[in-house]
């Protein structure tokens, strides 16, 4: 089971498969492939089809942070995104800009307590 | 508490009275319990808003089996539910065996009063359903995507899964409490763990389809950690499931029966400190709530319990007889079994991973979707390989010219299979021409099987009905053929196109033309409903809609996909309309054709008739349990 396990780390090490997951505050010098965890600030304008795309801003989810803007392309966001709604954005980070090329919005998980859903 | 103190003082005084009444407190536990799950039960039908809990989760518009669903739809209904389950199975499970195995329920009691005890305490001081308040006109309702029905029974499925698995952990800590670690846990157990097994493996293909009809991106699973809480225990449970057979037949792998019948246990209480917790990011949850650290107290107490126990035990759990050969029926068992324990830590790695980068490095970092992909198919082609090999392979020692003898049919039938798959084309996807060639072999081995035997007593429910524990378990395997050949057709040859449109542009997708007939807008009494009308031609002819709801209480979106599903051709149009615009017309549209994606649904109700033939009362079986515990009882 070491070996295994041994393995994994391996693969994942190595691979290089793993994406840091970050905060608006935790960006710091941070550049290149990475996903930002925040809740989406306004005004969330465009179209992730055009080629300016879905302009929006993200901040902690506790709201104690400078906005990083993010430009989306791509598919449609989920139909939850909304401002105010916690996400997960993936992308390219650079010059304190995400360009976003995939969008996570919270599941309406039952299991949620109804105050995050909100 | 009392079931608790009462029962570990009458095991380790040995006072038959005093045990009589924990396993009695035991009981009353399931009543009092059973009183609470009725009264608010009776607060949701009734739409009492004065419970907190009923107004955060339902409202009036509700209807009623939705209302009642909401029962599990919060934390604290389902903690509810769960000491409902626990206390219920736990009581049968005493009652059932209280004669049979005297010396062992004495301390199966106690264990399952601990866990109970846990729930307890959570339900009283941590996240009661009961807290009151003054009661609003009326409730904030149920996310409309969740009213589905498939999201009623997936969330008590899985409780009755994760849940069951308390009772062979009792049976396994009893057993070694006792000292009587011989096989009879085991036989005990053994239908309460394929209940808790077949519950949770349900469970999870509802949650799938549900995803897939119901979210609207196109697939069923996504390795999220939420999923993968309820996919641990179940790959656990299997390996369980496989290696107790060894261990009636042989007396082999008593440890390592014990050492998974704890991690399963684990894994299912880990789960929920996942999905509670918040300490990993999950799209099902972003919530940071208390009970997380007492899950995790928990799981950190149970696991030091049960290692404690097996190390105590050691000198009793050494195996009766050793492996005779790596070519034999045994081994073939600790192969199988090495390789779901080793996907069930992959998985359990990838989910722990942003938790140690953030403790080692300081930073969170995530692994997605290829790390999951690649080692699946690193471990799950050669389990599913060895389903073919195992169940014809010989006891203690086989020889390779006697396997190759045996498996002669399954193997000309799996290379023929590959051969005319390579012609039509499904060479595309390496993978999924193994799988597809794998699965063919399994196949092969089990109808092999079940003529051979047929042959032998008459007819195949003559068959059946004289071994349901092993032919049951050849339909499972049935079963998951069906599943990977769905999982590799829909996911190694699926298309996948995107496309702008206007009102009549077409789009041609793997032999579908797709024309926008007109774009519309409609309000129905509780949702505004922005739809693309697509005429199709070409392999089918209809119509398909698909846009999205703007429900208007609770004021929440939802995507609502068109899918139609071809029995002939075993495939899905599955057509995403995105940004459906009223004022231009103008629809962005993602068209997915999903060969064979409907098998995974299909091999779900197999696995459910599988598990519930192997599940079936045996007289049989009830005799030779009967005649194997005498001796012990005497």
């Amino acid at each position: 089971m070491a070996g295994v396990l041994a393995v994994f780390l391996l693969y994942t090490a190595v691979a290089g498969n793993s994406t840091p997951t970050l905060t608006p505050s935790q960006l710091g010098t941070h550049a290149g492939k990475l996903a930002i965890v925040g809740t989406v600030v306004g005004p969330a304008a465009g179209d992730s089809h055009s080629t300016h795309g879905l302009r929006f801003g993200l901040r902690d989810i506790d709201g104690k942070s400078q906005v990083v803007r993010v430009v989306y392309h791509g598919e449609s966001p989920p139909p939850l995104f909304k401002v105010g709604r916690s996400v997960v954005v993936g992308g390219s980070y650079a010059h304190g800009r995400l360009t976003a090329t995939s969008i996570l919005t919270k599941c309406p998980s039952k299991y949620t307590a109804t105050t995050s859903a909100s | 508490m009392y079931a608790l103190v009462a029962g570990a003082t009458a095991a380790v005084t040995n006072r038959r009275r005093l045990a009589l009444s924990a396993r009695n407190a035991l009981f009353c536990c399931f009543g009092s319990t059973l009183v609470a799950a009725i009264v608010l039960a009776v607060a949701l039908a009734r739409h009492d808003f004065s419970f907190t809990y009923v107004a955060q989760h339902t409202n009036r518009t509700l209807s009623t089996p939705y209302t009642l669903s909401a029962f599990w739809g919060g934390q604290e209904g389902s903690l509810l539910l769960w000491l409902l389950v626990l206390t219920g199975y736990g009581a049968l499970a005493v009652a059932l065996n209280r004669k049979l195995l005297r010396d062992l329920t004495v301390w199966v009691v106690p264990v399952l009063a601990g866990i109970g005890t846990f729930f307890a305490f959570m339900l009283v001081a941590v996240a009661s359903p009961f807290d009151t308040q003054t009661a609003p006109l009326d409730g904030a309702g149920l996310t409309p995507s969740l009213q589905n029905p498939y999201m009623v029974a997936h969330p008590p499925m899985l409780y009755l899964g994760y849940v069951g698995l308390s009772v062979p952990f009792a049976f396994a800590a009893g057993a070694m409490l006792s000292g009587r670690t011989d096989e009879r846990w085991i036989v005990a157990t053994r239908r309460w763990t394929l209940a808790a097994w077949a519950f949770l493996g349900f469970g999870q293909l509802l949650g799938a389809h549900w995803a897939y009809v119901e979210v609207g991106w196109g697939g069923y699973y996504a390795w999220d950690p939420v999923e993968n809480a309820a996919l641990m225990p179940w790959l656990a449970a299997t390996a369980f499931l496989h290696s107790v057979m060894i261990q009636e037949r042989k007396g082999m792998l008593k440890v390592w029966n014990m050492v998974l019948v704890a991690l399963a246990f684990e894994l299912s209480i880990f789960g929920t400190f996942l999905t509670r917790s918040g300490v990993v990011n999950s799209i099902h949850s972003f919530s940071k709530s208390p009970i997380g650290t007492w899950f995790l107290a928990f799981v950190v107490i149970s696991t030091v319990f049960s290692l404690t126990l097996i190390m105590w035990r050691l000198p009793l759990l050494k195996a009766r007889t050793k492996l005779e050969s790596a070519l034999s029926r045994e081994a073939a068992f600790l192969y199988n079994n090495l390789l779901l324990v080793a996907l069930c830590l992959t998985v359990l790695w990838g989910v722990l991973f942003p938790i140690v980068t953030q403790l080692f490095k300081g930073e969170t970092r995530t692994i997605g979707r290829p790390y999951y992909d690649f080692f699946l198919r690193v471990f799950g082609l050669p389990l599913l390989l060895l389903m073919g090999i195992g169940p014809l392979i010989a006891w203690r020692k086989a020889s390779v010219r006697a396997l190759v003898k045996m498996l002669a049919w399954p193997i000309t039938v799996s290379i023929l299979c590959g051969v005319a798959l390579v012609a039509v084309g499904a060479g595309s996807s390496r993978p999924g021409l193994i799988a597809y060639t794998f699965s063919s072999f399994v196949l092969a081995t089990i109808v092999l099987e079940l003529v051979r035997g047929a042959r032998a007593v008459g007819s195949v429910f003559t068959l059946i009905s004289r071994n349901r524990r092993r032919y049951g378990g050849y339909v499972v395997h049935a079963a998951i053929v069906l599943l990977a050949i769905g999982i590799a057709g829909s996911s190694a040859y699926g298309t996948n196109v995107q496309r702008r449109l206007t009102p009549g542009q077409s789009m041609t997708v793997a032999g579908y033309t797709l024309t926008l007939a007109q774009v519309r807008r409609t309000q129905v009494p509780n949702a505004t409903e922005t739809r693309a009308v697509f005429d199709v031609s070409g392999r089918w002819n209809g119509t398909l809609t698909s846009g999205d709801n703007q429900y208007i209480f609770p004021p929440e979106p939802s995507r609502e996909v068109g899918i139609k599903t071809s029995w002939k051709r075993a495939e899905d149009l599955y057509v995403i309309a995105d940004d459906v615009n009223v004022k231009t017309h103008v629809v962005f549209v993602q068209v997915l054709v999903k060969p064979l994606v409907n098998l995974i649904w299909i091999a779900g109700i197999v696995f459910l008739l599988g598990a519930g033939v192997a599940l079936w009362p045996d007289a049989r079986e009830q005799r030779r349990l009967v005649t194997r515990l005498a001796p012990a009882r005497a």
